[in-house]
């Protein structure tokens, strides 16, 4: 395989958007391409990512419409769509592309329009991608499954709701310092846990998890050009390779995993990505967890291998995973204060580790970032995609 | 039938697959026979969901993973207004959604 870049990144800001589907794909290809600076180069793949497009957008076909939208016909076109796994599962086959020489220049673009819909509506589109069967039937919602894990999770570690929060807390303050974020908004253990206000400002959302646990709704999209080295030769600026993909499944219904505690697709499709990479955990500078609820930034570090079972919130407690601390996890608020399209989460991830590991991440710069790691978490962790960046000195 | 819930057993290896499956993962067998899901249990955990879907008309529900005797688990409605991990259960097969005024049953639990 040959190795491939990452030579340009970009993203609208996370929230709510005006623009249709397209052109708000449309938008973060744009600051990707002007990121890259091809010059004359072509894009001679696309690869889409998005999840509810055809169910809450009545749009199908979205990359032949984004190809058009930008005038790269007739460069290859196709859409990816693998629930909240998306983004990076786009990247992964746009990284195939360029690696077999299939292509030498793919724009990769997540988006996803959820604000169109109302909360019902949405919370149920995410939903059905649980089991129909044995999960959905029963009322249940992503937050239910997020609140049946933590309960068991909680009870077996010692974790306690000030951890929780302390996750929000970070990621919210990350976010402050990301111009892209949806959420600006400084919180406090005070506010979200501790005064009498807290149950007020913090309601409930699946016991033990409250609103500030979760990821908001989200509009956005966020976009990569990916390379090969010739091409990457031929351009200025850091230079970013993708290192190490993996990818793995699990059981569709949580009950049935041997422990439903173990995120196991997180660990196996880590190890296959750090072997890929010839990295360990421990070689990591800067991290991007899928954090669409904060009990899930505290197991899959773990599962990661960033931490013991059972030890993350201890490192929480101490400050490691803040900006200034030891390991850096959501410099970019993650999904938390981010924010959450689910299509563009994935891609919106390895944005945020390529201007890291280029130096271009302003106010919230990692110094000395040279390899970076990234979590997207499908389903409820049954296909999850790790992938490992390294910066390449010239 | 559609009043009873079904997991799937294979004929090979007599493993229970809940929900049923296409290929056993235990023998990777291809064929089964239904095997009514129910009994008592432990549960596993739960939670109060305030985040709903569509066709509910309630503040929230209470939804549970059992550990039935036996191994097999199972996830559905807690009807018990005093939730604890571990606290013995049975289940019962109860409407558990309905979609365009059509009622889906599934299982419910009930202290034991």
């Amino acid at each position: 395989m040959r190795p491939v870049y990452v030579v340009g990144a970009g993203m609208t800001r996370f929230g709510r958007s005006e623009l249709s589907l397209v052109d708000l794909a449309g938008t973060a290809a744009l600051a990707a391409l002007r990121h890259a600076s091809l010059g004359k180069v072509p894009v001679d793949g696309v690869v889409v990512a998005n999840m509810g497009g055809s169910r809450i957008n009545r749009q199908t076909a979205l990359a032949s419409a984004l190809v058009d939208r930008l005038a790269l016909y007739p460069a290859a076109a196709e859409a990816v769509e693998n629930g909240p796994a998306s983004g990076a599962s786009a990247v992964k086959v746009g990284y195939q592309a360029v690696a077999s020489g299939m292509a030498d220049v793919v724009l990769v673009v997540g988006v996803e329009m959820m604000r169109v819909v109302d909360g019902l509506e949405g919370t149920d589109f995410v939903a059905s991608l649980s089991h129909p069967e044995a999960e959905y039937i029963y009322g249940v919602t992503l937050p239910s499954l997020a609140g049946l894990f933590a309960r068991l999770y909680m009870s077996r570690f010692g974790v306690e709701r000030k951890h929780l929060a302390m996750v929000a807390i970070k990621n919210h303050d990350h976010a402050m310092k990301n111009p892209y974020a949806h959420i600006h908004q400084p919180i406090t253990m005070e506010g979200i846990l501790t005064s009498p206000e807290a149950v007020v400002n913090n309601p409930l959302v699946a016991d033990p998890l409250c609103l500030f646990d979760c990821c908001p709704v989200s509009d956005g999209s966020a976009a990569l050009i990916l390379a090969s080295k010739d091409i990457a030769d031929r351009l200025s600026g850091p230079r970013v390779r993708i290192a190490g993909i993996g990818q793995a499944t699990d059981t569709h219904a949580v009950h049935e995993r041997e422990d439903p505690t173990d995120l196991r697709a997180v660990r196996l499709a880590s190890e296959k990505a750090f072997a890929m990479a010839d990295a360990k955990p421990a070689d990591v500078h800067v991290v991007e967890l899928h954090d669409a609820f904060t009990i899930l930034e505290i197991v899959e570090s773990e599962a990661a291998g960033f931490f013991k079972r059972g030890e993350a919130h201890k490192a929480i407690e101490r400050g490691e995973t803040r900006l200034a601390g030891r390991l850096p996890i959501n410099p970019s608020g993650g999904l938390k204060a981010r924010g959450h399209p689910v299509g563009a989460t994935g891609v919106a991830q390895l944005v945020e580790l390529t201007w890291q590991l280029r130096g271009e991440a302003a106010g919230r710069q990692v110094e000395k970032a040279k390899v970076a790691y990234a979590c997207n978490f499908g389903g409820f962790g049954n296909n999850v995609i790790a992938t490992v960046l390294r910066k390449e000195e010239r | 039938m559609s009043e009873a819930v079904y997991g799937a057993k294979c004929t090979a290896c007599g493993a229970v697959s809940y929900p049923r499956r296409l290929v056993c993962p235990k023998c990777r067998g291809e064929a089964f026979q239904p095997a009514e899901i129910g009994g008592e249990g432990l549960v596993l955990t739960y939670t109060d969901v305030y985040a709903l879907a569509i066709d509910y008309d309630v503040r929230y529900l209470r939804l549970a993973i059992v550990e039935l005797d036996g191994g097999l688990r199972v996830t559905g409605q807690l009807l018990d207004e005093e939730p604890k991990l571990g606290k013995r259960v049975r289940t019962k097969v109860g409407v558990v959604r309905e979609t365009a005024g059509k009622p889906i049953y599934g299982l419910q639990f009930v202290p034991a």
